[in-house]
């Protein structure tokens, strides 16, 4: 594993942090058991690098080592599942995007933290992230009441990424409602930039996931109430079809060409290049938008949380990674994982995280005052945003209900489909795969 | 003689063994697992697997299932086209290549370049080149006035996209084996003639594609097998979309197995891909045989 070059005043004030996290830690696990390097699988994303950064100071002040197998978004995943299900994982902790926490909880796979160790507590101040890191094994659904699986370690979410230049420029204030934000991507529109970008291509969580945030802000959702057992499909309700003209008009007025095969990477590379004047982006590509390698419009660039809807609600859909400890471990190593993740969830750790430029977890620390440093405007976002986060699918079946709304809405935004009948072809899709995983269904009728 | 034989059948059966022992492990018994799996439901509770009989449930599924559908349409279609663009270019170059005298090796390195290279850097590249606003297509075409188009985008352009980046990279494979069979003809048919003054394209449609029939039945087999099972491609440029307009029948058994994580399901559609291109191998295999029948 290769190591960034530090200089040595600044490794110092990361040796000196690292051993008052030492002592403030209430579980001192680690050093009973680092016989061993500590496992960990974690994305390709562009927060790992701070991710390994920081876990340098782990391995300083507990004399330890850290290995980390480090996969693209789909890679891991199928790594993770294989890990999980074989008879002894070869990680000690997994990392798993909000979309898949579902299917792993459900499947039996992790071990709740306080099995490992009765001890171990969940801080308040760590981010519950719409209930994701509990789970009632009994009813099989998320409850803040229930076991604590996992720690978040990227507490990614969407944010509405504008151009500050562009916006001052033509005199436009920073929209409170998707209303206000259709204005602005119009006054902005041009030849040369285009006013407004969402993630169009049919792929893996992409235009589902971006999606999301208007279909429930707009007062739609996918399911009646998923949380709380009735998997009711109500996708093909009349605010749903609202949100989704409402997108189809805005791709098609404002939007950058191509708007059937825009991926994030390449909603980045026109943010960056100057080519786009706003668009809807998770937090983890916020580096990217300050890099003089990467981009074209660097400081010129700022963050807000989404706007509202006709509802007058705000959603942002969740996207963060969280750790968690296979159940098919020895004792001992989840032993070393949950040390692991008990100092990893430390507000002096969290604010080293912030510092090497990831979101860090806490709420505290997002509120805190960072400095003056220009690459922490994105924080007060962040934190207005993270009471408005929700877990867009929050049932096993997932990836299987993603899949089918990705070529619906696909098909609607390359013009082969109308907006009434895609959301009706969604409805009866999810509803036959919920009712073949045997789950209480059902779903509206249709639309006209 | 009679005292012999049964140490010979031992023999043959002795040597035999290990070969047969590895087609059980290693294809046998993948397929009766595939099989198996078709007619159960796999689900996982804590942390095991429950494979649960639903019989013809999935298979019967697989006839109505839309996306995959359009992956076998597609994949037909694609076939069709990319192979015979390719079968043509192939065989043209090798041509060209067998009568060229000077830079002949130059050539045929030039042309198989694309053939060395890996898929994921063929889609890396093709990728840029396709880019709507910074690819390099575009900024040609508007430099002669011509206006950009969303290459894999678009529902009319992607699989034609798709379709010319599989004949750049696969059109040194026909190449190579047609120059080799063009390379093994016999010189004296051809010096024969010459003598006669016999035209190019009587030469050509006379003499040259009769003889070299058998090499292009072969690399039409292999080629088409190959085709079916496009995938690369197809993950790195479109991921099937926009819409189903290049959904592809591999990337729609990798979306079930891998993304969506249903084994079952995902093992009725494999072994009904597995019939389909079996049909098509024994189709192609039939085809050469009428043809080797055929008096010369």
């Amino acid at each position: 594993m290769t190591r960034p070059n530090r200089s040595q005043p600044q490794r110092r004030r990361w040796l000196l942090a690292g051993a008052a996290l030492a002592s403030g830690s209430p579980l001192r696990l680690w050093a009973q058991t680092a016989a061993q390097p500590l496992r960990i699988a974690v994305p390709q994303a562009p927060w790992y690098p701070s991710f390994e950064r920081l876990t340098t100071v782990f391995e300083r002040i507990h004399a330890a080592k850290v290995a980390f197998d480090v996969s693209p978004f789909t890679g891991l995943l199928e790594k993770t599942r294989n890990a999980v299900r074989s008879g002894q994982s070869p990680f000690d902790l997994i990392c798993i995007n909000s979309q898949f926490i579902p299917e792993f909880y459900a499947g039996g796979f992790l071990e709740p933290l306080a099995k490992i160790d009765p001890r171990f507590k969940l801080q308040p101040e760590v981010i519950a992230y719409d209930n994701t890191l509990r789970w009632d094994a009994v009813r099989k659904v998320f409850d803040a009441k229930g076991e604590v699986m996992a720690v978040p370690v990227n507490g990614n979410i969407q944010l509405l990424y504008y151009r500050a230049d562009l916006y001052a420029a033509k005199g436009l204030k920073v929209p409170r409602t998707w209303d206000e934000l259709a204005a602005n991507a119009r006054a902005l529109h041009g030849p040369d930039v285009a006013g407004f970008g969402l993630r169009g291509n049919r792929g893996f969580f992409e235009a589902s996931y971006d999606f999301y945030p208007l279909l429930a802000s707009f007062g739609g959702d996918i399911f009646r109430n998923a949380a709380g057992g009735d998997c009711t499909v109500v996708i093909n309700s009349p605010e749903a079809l609202k949100a989704l003209q409402f997108v189809q008009q805005l791709a098609k007025e404002a939007g950058p060409a191509g708007v059937g095969s825009l991926t994030q990477a390449r909603l980045i590379q026109l943010l960056t290049g100057g080519k786009l004047a706003q668009a809807v982006l998770v937090a983890a590509a916020w580096p990217q938008m300050d890099d003089p390698q990467r981009s074209a419009v660097v400081g010129k660039v700022n963050v807000a949380p989404l706007p509202a809807g006709p509802s007058g609600k705000v959603v942002t859909t969740l996207g963060h990674w969280i750790a968690a400890v296979p159940k098919n471990l020895p004792s001992e190593r989840k032993k070393a994982a949950l040390g692991y993740l008990d100092w990893f969830q430390q507000k002096a750790t969290q604010q080293q995280y912030r510092d090497t430029g990831a979101v860090p977890i806490r709420q505290d620390v997002l509120l805190a005052d960072p400095g003056p440093d220009p690459k922490y405007r994105l924080l007060p976002a962040v934190a207005a945003s993270s009471g408005n986060t929700r877990l867009m699918l929050p049932v096993p079946q997932a990836a299987e209900i993603a899949d089918a709304m990705e070529l619906q809405l696909n098909k609607v935004l390359v013009g082969e489909a109308q907006p009434a009948a895609a959301l009706n072809q969604m409805a009866r899709d999810i509803e036959a795969l919920m009712a073949r995983a045997g789950m209480k269904t059902g779903r509206l009728p249709d639309l006209r | 003689m009679a005292r012999r034989w049964p140490s010979l059948r031992l023999w043959r059966a002795g040597s035999l063994a290990p070969l047969v022992l590895f087609y059980v492990l290693l294809t046998l018994l993948p397929v009766l697992n595939l099989a198996a799996m078709s007619v159960s439901d796999v689900s996982w509770a804590a942390g095991r697997s429950h494979w649960s009989f639903v019989g013809a449930e999935h298979l019967a599924r697989v006839a109505d299932d839309a996306v995959y559908r359009a992956g076998v349409r597609n994949t037909a279609w694609f076939a069709a086209v990319s192979v015979s663009i390719q079968m043509l270019l192939g065989f043209t170059l090798a041509l060209l290549v067998s009568r060229t005298t000077r830079g002949s090796t130059l050539w045929r390195m030039v042309f198989l370049l694309p053939i060395l290279m890996p898929g994921i850097v063929i889609g890396a590249i093709w990728k840029l080149m396709y880019d709507a606003d910074f690819g390099v297509i575009n900024q040609v075409l508007a430099w002669f006035g011509a206006r950009a188009r969303d290459w894999t985008g678009s529902p009319e352009l992607a699989m034609a996209s798709i379709i010319a980046v599989d004949v750049w990279h696969w059109t040194p494979f026909v190449f190579l084996l047609m120059l080799a069979g063009l390379q093994s003809l016999p010189p004296e048919v051809f010096e024969a003639a010459r003598v006669d003054a016999t035209p190019w394209w009587r030469e050509l449609t006379r003499i040259t594609l009769p003889l070299m029939l058998p090499t292009i039945v072969v690399t039409l087999v292999f080629r088409s097998i190959m085709a079916f099972k496009v995938f690369d491609e197809i993950y790195l440029l479109t991921s099937g979309g926009p819409g189903t307009a290049t959904e592809v029948i591999s990337f729609s058994i990798y979306r079930t197995f891998f993304v969506q994580g249903r084994a079952g399901y995902g093992a009725a559609v494999s072994l009904v891909t597995m019939m389909l291109i079996a049909m098509v191998v024994v189709l192609a295999l039939n085809l050469q045989a009428r043809l080797a029948r055929r008096p010369a």
